[in-house]
């Protein structure tokens, strides 16, 4: 097999006025990774390559980068299916560099925190000490399922174009980390949720690129995520409809 | 005003206003021959049926609403410091009010006569 041509964006913010291109030639075989080209020149050409990893099976989100002008994870991105001979490593857009292709993620989980990513009780004590299994029927949960699945990457965020010009919306992970939360039937704090995002900076300034959509590589949808809290926000009805359901299902289940 | 009221109001009138001059461009080819539509004479008839001044007036107030509602936004995105939103939004407000104003006020001089052809 040929050669691989490697260009890695190289930028130290704390050294270098700006970021340049450093070109690699990485010997290629079939199935290699982008992931595994970068290691192998990070550890036979250039130790000083900044490149953050670690499953290595696109279950912890942290080699998110853009590829070929595309935001992907690097270990879950084969050469092969780019096509050509060269792959251009580039850190993710949107997000400050903090060496070559790693990127500062704290604003992005600031956000995932700010919308409350977990189930909301509005009894504190039956929250903190539950007496019983709260249950969800296979199609409710059906409903929110595929948002379940976010490795929080940050890819999706990436692509964002709203993001990109506007700093204080929350982005497309956290809008539709805001929806699996606030649909799923157990939950009661989708208010206090939805009152944070119905501003002017929230959840309107989405206008439905879909670029989120296009590049998460768990398969998520978070633009629909992000038109049904649209929906459930319009219609006021996700806290009363979390209420009426989870009302149905606070039975005490038999514990085995 | 919280934002999915004003967003309600920008999806509002988008329909409306998408209904409204698709009305009014019918109107313009259909009662009035395109090559007269525009001429002085016309204008001033059209504002002198009451009917023709209340939809005027109506798609007046639906498009300039729309519109600075959509700049609003814009300018919400290109900046985002608590002065700026809230001098864009009393700004937005203000522009609303005038426009309709001086446009409300054309319509009714032509009604009332304050315009002569």
């Amino acid at each position: 097999m040929t050669d691989l041509r490697l260009a890695i964006q190289r930028f130290d913010p704390s050294r270098d006025p700006k970021p340049r291109m450093v070109e690699y030639t990485v010997p290629r075989r079939q199935g290699m990774t982008v992931l595994e080209a970068l290691l192998f020149a990070r550890d036979y050409m250039d130790h000083s390559i900044g490149v953050r990893f670690s499953c290595r099976q696109a279950s912890c989100g942290s080699c998110g980068m853009k590829i070929n002008g595309r935001p992907r994870l690097a270990c879950y991105t084969q050469v092969d299916e780019l096509g050509g001979d060269s792959v251009v490593a580039q850190p993710m857009d949107n997000y400050a560099i903090i060496k070559d292709l790693v990127t500062d993620l704290g604003s992005f989980f600031q956000k995932h925190a700010q919308v409350t990513p977990r189930l909301v009780r509005s009894d504190a004590r039956e929250q903190d000490n539950p007496t019983k299994e709260y249950l969800i029927k296979p199609d409710e949960l059906s409903k929110v399922l595929q948002f379940t699945y976010c490795i929080k990457c940050g890819l999706c965020t990436s692509a964002c174009p709203t993001v990109a010009t506007d700093s204080k919306f929350p982005g497309p992970q956290a809008l539709a980390q805001a929806y699996r939360y606030t649909a799923d039937v157990r939950d009661q704090g989708g208010a206090e949720r939805i009152e944070s995002l119905d501003s002017e900076h929230g959840i309107w300034r989405c206008h439905f690129a879909g670029s989120c959509s296009y590049v998460c590589p768990k398969g998520v949808d978070p633009a629909l995520g992000v038109q049904l809290l649209k929906r459930h926000v319009m219609s006021g009805k996700p806290p009363h409809l979390a209420e009426e359901a989870s009302k149905e299902y606070r039975a005490p289940q038999t514990q085995t | 005003m919280r934002e999915s009221r004003l967003m309600l109001i920008q999806y509002t009138t988008a329909v409306l206003a998408v209904a409204l001059v698709a009305v009014h461009l019918l109107m313009q080819g259909i009662i009035t021959p395109y090559s007269t539509a525009i001429s002085f004479s016309t204008i001033l008839s059209i504002y002198r049926s009451w009917f023709y001044a209340i939809f005027l007036e109506a798609l007046l107030v639906v498009v300039l609403v729309h519109g600075f509602n959509g700049l609003r936004i814009i300018l919400h995105e290109w900046k985002q410091t608590a002065p700026w939103s809230r001098w864009t939004d009393i700004g937005t407000l203000v522009a609303i009010v005038a426009t309709v104003a001086y446009g409300t006020r054309t319509v009714i001089l032509a009604i009332f006569g304050g315009v002569s052809g």
